[in-house]
């Protein structure tokens, strides 16, 4: 495999706690990944690790055909990085924060400044260059960290919740703009958000606990947990007498009921011919299959328990 | 080389230049205030010391003060506010600098801001003071005020890396540093100590800081113990503050 990001059987320790467990992955080049998991499942340690910010307790990471471990600053040379929080200086305009960021590169004023430009440019930043991150809203913050991490045109982008906090439309803006880059890099993506996922990833894992639990397509992670057996039923009248049914009912997993609309689970695709047999048609306004989503996934692989 | 620590500092001195007269203003008015109830409002009660009007003898011990104080404040402030309000110290991090760029450069802010500031106050006290001093007194007392302040910038680094809440660096000055500066005879002469405690005295890397200074500013010699001390302890603060962050942000 062609691969930008190589993971190779990676933990990590804090104060004997396990935060990531003997995580192996490759991310092919050129292609948008999504690391999904709750609070603590251990994708923002990865990240660290993968962007040299933490030493993994055992096992290595490439990226780019660097090492972390024995190539840190050539890691760092490839890679643009995007943290969770707008860790902007606040005393530097929005232009010297990005001239700030190229200096760090070893680039050259006559490079560097119409990188910037342009890069202002696309982000509808230019106007407000010489005004200080503060002024900014959280959207145009997002932007700047944004375009900061692509100053020195980094071959693998991490993007550690990019859109949290930011409204419907920056989010859009946001994606559009993450969509516009995949032909020239790598993208590492972690986020909340399986809508995000969903419309941006080309590959998903979701892990949890600092370990895997699935990896695929967006689609092929929806048709794996499709069991095909949660229908959506509404009754015209004597819901009342139904719901005594469906109780009787051995195939019946599970039932919620909002009036006369029942979200049934049946223990498997085989019930749903018994079903329809003893409750027959004559009251039944409408029945649909549940479609699973990515958040259904999520969901079910890592349980409804808030974390902390 | 050194790319990162030069960028870093570029960063420091282009926003030290954007606020310089305020920070003036505030850091001259304290050693300025000393100056002027000491040396000239007790001059009438106090007697010369060693022969050398207490308006001089204070001089240098507050332009020192001055130096290292502000050295110590822009780097543990500095530290701590890159580290832990702004988060920069995590950007800095992932681009291709190395520890050391970011130790360095943060403690020649320090060192930087020491001595514009130390050299503000020396230019106010100098215009107040009939006396002048030789050029060459100049240069040897700058060599004190070079290490001392690089080793209060060391200090102050250590001190922003290592300590989490804001007001403990506020309580870290006035536990251990003023004391320090103050035990190191900026107001009086040394040989006020006890003689059991004067050897302990003139081991601290603050006296031979301030007492080295005065020295070399008024007489233009060179205490080679004072100066040995110095050395050293700015050879030790360095390396003690490359290894604590590096340790630090590992955590």
């Amino acid at each position: 495999m062609n691969s930008a990001i190589s993971l190779q059987s990676i933990s990590k320790f804090f104060n004997g706690l396990q935060a990531v467990k003997d995580f192996s992955l490759d991310v092919e080049r050129g292609t948008i990944f999504g690391l999904l998991g709750p609070n603590g499942a251990g994708k923002t340690t990865l990240i660290k690790i993968l962007t040299t910010l933490m030493r993994p307790t055992s096992g290595d990471a490439v990226i780019g055909g660097y090492s972390v471990l024995r190539e840190g600053k050539s890691v760092r040379r490839i890679i643009g990085v995007v943290p969770q929080e707008n860790n902007l200086d606040r005393y530097l305009t929005a232009r010297e924060n990005l001239v700030l960021h190229a200096r760090m590169h070893g680039i050259r004023a006559g490079e560097y400044n119409p990188r910037i430009d342009r890069l202002l440019e696309l982000t509808g930043l230019t106007g407000r260059q010489h005004d200080f991150p503060d002024t900014f809203s959280g959207g145009m913050q997002r932007r700047l960290v944004a375009i900061r991490a692509l100053v020195h045109n980094p071959l693998v982008l991490f993007l550690d919740e990019p859109t949290t906090g930011l409204d419907p439309q920056s989010r859009r803006a946001l994606w559009d703009y993450i969509q516009s880059l995949r032909t020239t890099m790598t993208i590492f993506l972690t986020t909340h958000y399986m809508d995000e996922a969903d419309a941006l990833c080309d590959r998903i894992v979701i892990m949890d606990h600092g370990k895997a639990l699935v990896d695929g397509t967006a689609a092929q992670l929806k048709e794996a947990f499709a069991h095909a057996h949660v229908y959506e039923l509404e009754f015209r009248a004597n819901s009342d007498r139904y719901e005594e049914i469906l109780r009787t009912l051995p195939f019946v997993a599970h039932f919620g009921r909002k009036g006369n609309r029942f979200r049934l689970e049946l223990a498997d695709e085989e019930s749903l011919k018994p079903l329809m047999d003893r409750i027959g048609s004559a009251d039944i306004k409408g029945i649909c299959l549940h479609e699973p989503s990515l958040e259904d996934v999520f969901i079910g692989l890592t349980g409804k328990k808030v974390r902390e | 080389m050194f790319r990162g620590a030069i960028s870093i500092w570029r960063r420091d001195m282009l926003v030290l230049r954007r606020s310089i007269v305020s920070e003036l203003v505030s850091v001259i008015a304290y050693p300025l205030t000393l100056y002027l109830a000491f040396g000239v409002g007790l001059k009438g009660y106090i007697s010369d010391v060693d022969g050398i009007p207490y308006a001089i003898f204070i001089a240098p011990g507050l332009i020192s003060m001055t130096a290292v104080n502000a050295a110590f404040d822009e780097s543990a402030w500095s530290m701590w506010f890159h580290r832990k309000v702004q988060r920069t110290i995590e950007e800095y991090r992932v681009t291709p600098i190395t520890v050391y760029d970011i130790v360095i450069g943060k403690i020649f802010c320090g060192f930087s801001h020491g001595a514009i500031k130390g050299i503000a106050v020396a230019l106010v006290i100098f215009l107040l003071t009939p006396f002048r001093f030789q050029l060459l007194h100049i240069l040897t007392y700058l060599f004190f005020i070079f290490f001392g302040s690089m080793i209060f910038s060391c200090l102050g680094t250590i001190c922003g890396t290592i300590i989490d809440k804001p007001e403990n660096i506020g309580r870290m000055q006035g536990v251990v540093i003023v004391p320090l500066i103050f035990m190191s005879g900026i107001f009086f002469p040394l040989s006020s100590y006890p003689a059991a405690i004067l050897p302990f005295i003139n081991s601290l890397p603050t006296t031979a800081i301030f007492e080295g200074a005065r020295r070399a500013l008024l007489s233009g010699s060179i205490e080679y113990a004072y100066a040995l001390t110095i050395a050293a302890t700015a050879a030790i603060v360095f390396a003690l503050a490359v290894i604590i962050f590096d340790r630090k942000i590992e955590e």
